[in-house]
């Protein structure tokens, strides 16, 4: 049994962010999650569709995030209680949408959870999303631990109810994906039928409606003072006070610990950051002169709070507030209780915290122990043999043509991974977008061939009116889709052309090279493991003009390893000529497949078969046939 | 020799400089030089300081007077058209053979008989239009006849390249049609210091050649003119004609070869061997005698091979006229000396000739 499905209300659990705003959810009642997939909101809809079926949600991988959050409100506006979760970029896809339904308004409880990267661990920007709740006027929670990742989430569907509108939850990596205790609540009984009534239009009236939302924000001001997510902790009377929230908080509550500073510095930690509870803030800073603020990213929360010290200058005085401005906490990367200790020092003028030396001695060794290299392909990637097919056609075809990138596991192809072949990379379907205007710049004397390599789950989701365009205006362009048959950088969800739903079902597909068709452009199918072929297809239409597009497909192979056994390979060392002209190492040094390694007494090559998958293109490649499958007659 | 050369300098000296032949000896030798059509490149310097590529190739250090001696075990005396035992007219006795090929027919001939009799257990020779206008060399173990090898093509295809694959496979014993870059090249490997199955080699037909198009240009310049998948035969008919046939299922095509020429190689423009010197035997066209061969049999090897062919019946020969001798001479001179202009022109230094070596006598012929 899944631990979040559990119906033992009152038991402590050990639960992962994700999953505690999933079982949020589930205590909430919620009907009906989409998404798409984006680190590191994942396991918000994996957790909620793996239980779908006792709980009787409807659960979806959606083909984008705006299409998920449309499709969430249409259960919120038949009077259903829906999530929709999204990584932060997400959440831009969404922001067309954001800007219309705060207006139209909600009705059934609308859950909109922004997940953030700080330190873009795993993401093609940083970025602060709860700028959009003060932008688009919607109300904006922000759980602090595990505890309350669950609490708020369910809370949240209250919230939203009573508004009229979506409200939004945002958690950051930290939160997602650690775990913590959460004492679990009742499950409830779901009695809910779906009807839609009434009108939710925007565009009619809208100042009215606009007057009425920041009406309904007022009522969320009032709603958010008593919250028990916004509390203080510390010393009556305390002079000087940290204002913080979300992933702030717990940093903050190690830091004043490690400095002894319980009984001089308090926390003030809100819960409700959009809109702010004023009285409930006010009330806590009357007797305080200094404030540090301690939140991750955007001085979002200090920014307001700067706000509101100023109207209050009378009744409050004045206020010294550190924090992003001031220089004490940076404006980006992510927060941890070094930084927040750090900051603490200089800000009260205490001594400088030193490490023990055994520590430093520790953690110095420790970095010994990760292997020094770059991120990469995973062995038997199929991107690492599309990626070097594409170079060689491109050096071939010796114009200087270059590819622009897009957003998937191909990306560190910018990297030596991909033999630094992506030279641009922005956001989901910019690859292809930006070679649409590349592809028109000829008669400026442009004459470099564009490729933009984009994943087949990426087209699905933002690739196909770039690619429209690029018909309709003609535009010089070989669009190479890389397909490996699901959404494998955040786990292999299933996509459009996956043939399955997100519960594992049989479900229809849209095939990639069909919508190429019906766009009208010429499309080939090939397997990037066939190299030679696949460098003289490439080579080949780069010689045409107009739109065109390759599909690489090959499964990944991880999946593909993991569901059958693969051959196992290993390299014939007497064959293998090392660093001799003829060879210089390519599988170990240049192709760099980790499951290729150098042997440094032998001074040739070997297979690490622990992380071989067998997929034999180092094979192909090798040009004294030197990697042999076990048992294959040599 | 110019010794610590690697793929870096020959993508600085050859490829870059539009040098690049596509003869293919240094694709298949490694995994970083690939050929696509008829364009080579460095996909990724190998980090090197030497290497085989940069000593192969026919546009590097290409020492005339050094490869006479080490193919010939002497160096020539006739400038024009290299060491050579014996020059005549042929043509092959086979009529159907004689019926498909461009000419004379005496390569296929010599070929097919050289396989057919085990004095070579391959062959690597080119099948001219292969699905559409660029040729491809194969790799023959049997009957040559039904793959369609004979006739001439006007691109180049990276013969070599094919042939490196087939020594790395262990074949020796190979029988190879090339033009003069393929057999220069080939001749260069096979007198290298470095290790080269290119030694499996044992019979060495060359082609005359005058120049190659570019893939690229001339099949873009035949596109919406002609149906390329349909070309069956590409013809230049002897002067005054000035046109190239292009011959299709359609009908055939003539075009002014002064739009043709556009599309030559810059490469060719800066080669000195119209009559592929170095090979066991040369077989080119007659000009204006369109079913006989012109027969330059060079090597004592070559002699022996076309002796027994001769003997066998499997081609018919006569004496090649004085005049038509020294026409033929003629036509090699004006290469010759057409290259050493281009490539005085390039360095701009009359005494730089960039690959080529010549000795004193060659030099005050041709310069």
């Amino acid at each position: 049994m899944v631990t979040i499905e559990l119906n033992q209300p009152g038991k402590t659990v050990l639960m992962m962010g994700d999953e505690a705003i999933a079982r949020g959810a589930i205590e909430a009642g919620v009907d009906f999650c989409a998404s798409y997939p984006g680190t590191p909101a994942t396991e918000i809809p994996e957790s909620l569709a793996r239980v779908a079926d006792r709980f009787n949600i409807y659960a979806e991988w959606s083909t984008n995030e705006i299409v998920a959050f449309e499709a969430a409100t249409a259960a919120s506006l038949a009077g259903l209680r829906a999530l929709v979760a999204m990584k932060q970029n997400g959440v831009n896809v969404c922001s067309d949408f954001l800007m219309t339904v705060n207006l139209a308004g909600t009705n059934g409880g609308l859950v909109f959870v922004a997940a953030d990267d700080p330190s873009a661990i795993s993401s093609s920007n940083e970025q602060d999303s709860r700028s959009y709740a003060r932008y688009a006027d919607l109300p904006l929670l922000e759980p602090a631990d595990f505890q309350e990742a669950k609490d708020m989430t369910k809370w949240a569907f209250e919230v939203s109810e009573k508004l009229g509108l979506p409200c939004i939850l945002r958690s950051v990596t930290r939160l997602s994906h650690s775990r913590g205790n959460v004492k679990l609540g009742e499950l409830p009984e779901k009695k809910r039928t779906a009807k839609f009534e009434g009108v939710y239009i925007s565009g009619a009236f809208v100042a009215a409606q606009h007057a009425a939302l920041h009406q309904k924000l007022e009522q969320a001001r009032e709603d958010f003072e008593p919250s028990r997510f916004n509390f203080y902790v510390g010393p009556r009377k305390a002079k000087f006070v940290i204002v913080t929230c979300g992933s702030g908080w717990l940093y903050s509550r190690e830091a004043v610990a490690a400095l002894g500073l319980e009984g001089k510095v308090g926390i003030l930690k809100i819960g409700t950051t959009w809109p702010l509870p004023e009285k409930f803030i006010i009330d806590h800073l009357k007797n305080v002169t200094e404030v540090f603020v301690v939140e991750e990213v955007d001085p979002f929360l200090e920014q307001n709070l700067k706000i509101l010290l100023a109207e209050q200058a009378k009744t409050l005085g004045p206020i010294e507030v550190y924090g992003a401005k001031s220089g004490h906490r940076p404006p980006f990367g992510e927060l941890n209780q070094d930084k927040v200790i750090t900051a603490l020092t200089s800000i009260k003028g205490l001594q400088a915290r030193t490490r023990d030396e055994k520590y430093i001695e520790k953690a110095k060794e420790a970095l010994t122990y990760i292997p020094p290299r770059m991120p990469t392909f995973c062995t038997g990637c199929p991107h690492r043999a599309s990626l070097w097919a594409i170079k060689s056609a491109l050096k071939l075809d010796g114009r200087d043509g270059f590819v622009t990138g897009d957003i998937g596991c191909y990306s560190i192809g910018a990297g030596p991974a991909g033999f630094f072949q992506l030279k641009t990379i922005h956001c989901m379907g910019a690859g292809i977008g930006l070679a649409n205007g590349f592809g028109k710049l000829e008669k400026f004397g442009f004459n470099q061939p564009v490729i933009a390599v984009c994943g087949d789950s990426t087209f699905y989701h933002a690739a196909i009116p770039a690619l429209i365009n690029a018909r309709v205006n003609n535009s010089n362009v070989l669009m190479v889709v890389l397909d490996n048959g699901g959404t494998a950088m955040t786990g292999f969800q299933p996509h459009p052309g996956s043939g399955c739903d997100a519960l594992g079902r049989p479900a229809p597909t849209v095939e990639i090279e069909n919508i190429c068709k019906a766009i009208g452009v010429e499309v080939r199918v090939r397997d990037p493991f066939e190299i030679s072929q696949a460098v003289q297809d490439i080579y080949d239409m780069l010689q045409e003009n107009g739109p065109r597009v390759m599909v690489f497909r090959r499964r990944c192979f991880r999946i593909e390893a993991k569901e059958k056994l693969q051959k196992k390979y290993y390299v014939d060392q007497t064959k293998c000529i090392g660093d001799d002209c003829g060879c210089a190492r390519f599988c170990s040094r240049v192709f760099n497949c980790p499951g290729i390694i150098w042997d440094q007494e032998a001074q040739r090559a070997k297979i690490d078969e622990m992380v071989c998958t067998g997929c034999g293109v180092c094979a192909t490649l090798c040009p004294r046939g030197a990697i042999i499958v076990r048992g294959a007659a040599s | 020799m110019e010794a610590g050369k690697s793929s870096s300098d020959l993508e600085l000296e050859v490829f870059s400089q539009d040098l690049c032949t596509s003869c293919g000896a240094c694709v298949n030798i490694c995994p970083y030089i690939k050929v696509v059509r008829d364009k080579v490149a460095v996909i990724e310097p190998c980090g090197l300081t030497e290497g085989k590529c940069y000593d192969f190739c026919p546009r590097t250090l290409t020492d005339i007077a050094a490869l006479d001696k080490s193919v010939f075990g002497k160096t020539r005396t006739d400038f024009s058209l290299g060491p050579y035992i014996s020059i005549e007219m042929a043509q092959a006795k086979d009529s159907e053979i004689r019926c498909r090929a461009q000419y004379g027919g005496v390569v296929s001939a010599l070929m097919k008989y050289a396989l057919d009799t085990g004095q070579i257990g391959s062959a690597v020779v080119t099948r001219p239009f292969d699905g559409a206008i660029m040729p491809a060399s194969v790799l023959v173990e049997e009957s040559l006849q039904s793959l369609g090898c004979a006739g001439s093509n006007y691109i180049a295809s990276a013969t070599l390249a094919r042939m490196n694959e087939a020594t790395k496979q262990g074949k020796d014993s190979i029988g190879l049609v090339g033009i003069p870059c393929q057999v220069i090249a080939l001749r260069k490997m096979q007198s290298s210091k470095h290790e080269t199955g290119a030694r499996g080699v044992k019979l060495v037909i060359g082609l005359f050649c005058t120049w190659a198009l570019s893939y690229k240009g001339f099949s873009e310049f035949l596109k919406g003119k002609v149906d390329l998948s349909q070309v069956k035969r590409i013809d230049i008919p002897p002067p005054p004609a000035n046109v190239m046939v292009v011959e299709t299922a359609a009908g055939d095509m003539r075009f002014s070869l002064d739009e043709v020429r556009k599309f030559i190689r810059p490469t060719c423009g800066v080669c000195y061997d119209m009559t592929s010197e170095f090979a066991d035997i040369s077989v080119g066209m007659v000009e204006g005698i369109q079913d006989w061969n012109t027969l330059i049999v060079r090597t004592p090897a070559g002699k022996k091979f076309i002796d027994k062919a001769k003997k066998a019946g499997v081609i018919n020969t006569r004496p090649l006229e004085q005049t038509r001798l020294e026409h033929l001479k003629q036509a090699s001179s004006t290469k010759k000396k057409r290259a050493v202009d281009a490539i005085r022109k390039r360095t701009n230094d009359k005494k730089n000739l960039l690959y080529l070596r010549l000795s004193a006598q060659e030099k005050k012929k041709f310069l």
